[in-house]
């Protein structure tokens, strides 16, 4: 049985090229686990960013709690911590970073800030973190998010946090892609359905061709195993 | 000059309304000992600021001792999920949300230390936050015209950093990941530490690794072996599961104030 969070962190790692700069932060058990992924498999030479500094942890144990401690930085070789990212994606020379958010427009706009009005909030949420500057200036901004639902793709956001650069964003139903200024559909996981996506989104599902995610290959899915045995990678999902 | 005193006394230097930065980033090493005897004295309207902040924040909203925050982020990440307290507060309209980007308080924080009012930022080029948010403004390059947003500059009145090691004067050594902590110290008008450890006088002379807070920037020193739980602190020790979920369990503010005291005696 294919478990949602194995096909996202696979379909995310796909994305990072090799050579590629590759950020991720707070609350990002899934692009961590996929960055990893990505640098060991098909791409060894992208560069891991990470909030604590450690730039290309090798192996490193990964914590429950967090996806911004200390044992990013334990075994790494360099230290570059957030300031600097920050800093490096502000001149351009950021690939990507992975950003989520709670609702998302089919323009690549993203609300990781409220629901209702911004000083009397219904819902206050924890706030976009970086999003808010790195969306524009990474050269491309992808966005997870667990939850797939009309009140997450909307037609109107409540708040605008950022809008910029989103290039894709993986859900646990499919695979976006920002093309000609439009989120389109881009791929369909395996075990889902088009009419469930589009029962399930707020905008009307677009796409150029009616695809199927490739699954994880077992290559794939032994890395995630070796990679995080501790299964964090489906923490969202718990 | 020995700068070293117990909890209640450092915290004690901080009035009500003081700007507050807080080291750490999350869960990990934030200073909890601190926050906690902050919420013990019932300290008002104090302005937190921090670039990702969780419990500490979370905390002091619960015990009512916050006017504002500014920050990029306020949760416990995933495996503890959202801080109620913050967000009931913010909702209630009790605590002002100031949301940043973490980089526009970066940015705002080496504002204070280069002593300029504002930096000027790249990115928020479609966001409703520098509409919405009086400390972000727009600027014109002098030199090509070009406008740039820009944050006005953010010099806490205090900063608190949990330390892996001090000296009585208040050198300090962080272990592992600083997160935006030396930068926090430069910015504000002055940093009160606490310490895991506490080193002699002339252990830094001595040492290769030299302190990274120079003590000319402290004015209090305090001993607080486990000052970040039950958050963790690298290489010291992780997260106190039961200790967090006992935290997050409390119903209200007076069994926020038994778990405090509960706290206090055992420690």
């Amino acid at each position: 049985m294919l478990r949602p969070c194995d096909m996202m962190a696979v379909c995310m790692a796909r994305l990072i090229c090799d050579g590629e700069t590759v950020f991720h932060g707070v609350s990002s058990h899934l692009p961590l686990v996929a960055v990893l992924l990505a640098k060991q498999t098909h791409a060894p030479q992208a560069v891991h960013l990470n909030i604590p500094g450690g730039v290309d942890p090798q192996r490193p144990t990964l914590e429950a709690f967090t996806s911004a401690g200390g044992t990013l930085l334990e075994t790494a070789q360099a230290q570059f911590p957030l300031s600097e990212v920050f800093d490096l994606s502000m001149r351009g020379g950021l690939d990507v970073a992975f950003l989520s958010g709670v609702q998302f427009d089919n323009r690549g706009g993203v609300n990781a800030s409220v629901i209702g009005d911004y000083r009397k909030p219904k819902v206050r949420l924890p706030g976009g973190a970086g999003s808010a500057v790195l969306i524009p200036t990474a050269k491309r901004a992808i966005i997870w998010r667990t939850k797939h639902d009309r009140r997450t793709f909307c037609e109107t956001l409540d708040f605008l946090t950022a809008r910029g650069n989103v290039s894709d964003i993986i859900t646990p139903l499919c695979h976006f892609k920002m093309y000609a200024g439009e989120l389109i559909l881009h791929s369909i996981h395996p075990n889902v359905t088009i009419a469930e996506i589009a029962e399930n989104t707020g905008f009307p599902i677009r796409y150029l061709a009616q695809t199927t995610t490739p699954p994880p290959t077992e290559e794939e899915l032994a890395a995630l195993r070796d990679i995080d045995p501790l299964d964090y990678r489906n923490l969202e999902f718990r | 000059m020995n700068k070293l005193m117990d909890l209640a006394a450092a915290m004690a230097q901080i009035p009500d309304g003081a700007m507050v930065g807080l080291g750490g980033n999350t869960l990990n090493r934030a200073p909890m000992a601190a926050v906690m005897a902050l919420a013990c004295q019932g300290k008002q309207g104090l302005r937190l600021v921090k670039t990702a902040g969780g419990m500490d924040v979370d905390l002091l909203c619960f015990a009512g001792c916050v006017s504002s925050v500014d920050a990029g982020f306020i949760s416990y990440e995933t495996q503890y999920s959202l801080c109620q307290h913050y967000r009931s507060a913010v909702q209630a309209g009790k605590v002002q949300a100031n949301e940043h980007a973490c980089y526009t308080v970066i940015s705002a924080l080496r504002a204070a230390s280069y002593g300029i009012p504002f930096m000027p930022v790249r990115g928020l080029v479609e966001s409703d936050l520098v509409t919405a948010n009086e400390y972000f403004a727009q600027v014109k390059d002098p030199f090509s015209g070009d406008i740039l947003n820009a944050v006005r500059a953010i010099q806490p009145d205090v900063s608190i950093v949990h330390v892996h090691m001090a000296d009585a004067r208040g050198n300090a050594v962080i272990e592992g990941p600083q997160y935006d902590d030396i930068l926090l110290s430069r910015a504000s008008k002055t940093v009160i530490l606490t310490a895991e450890r506490i080193v002699g006088d002339g252990y830094f002379a001595a040492s290769s690794r030299k302190a990274d807070i120079p003590h000319f920037m402290v004015s209090a020193v305090v001993h607080a072996p486990r000052g970040a739980a039950p958050g963790a602190c690298h290489g010291v020790h992780g997260v106190s599961d039961g200790e967090l979920h006992s935290f997050l369990a409390l119903a209200d503010a007076e069994a926020l104030t038994q778990w405090l005291t509960r706290r206090h005696v055992h420690a």
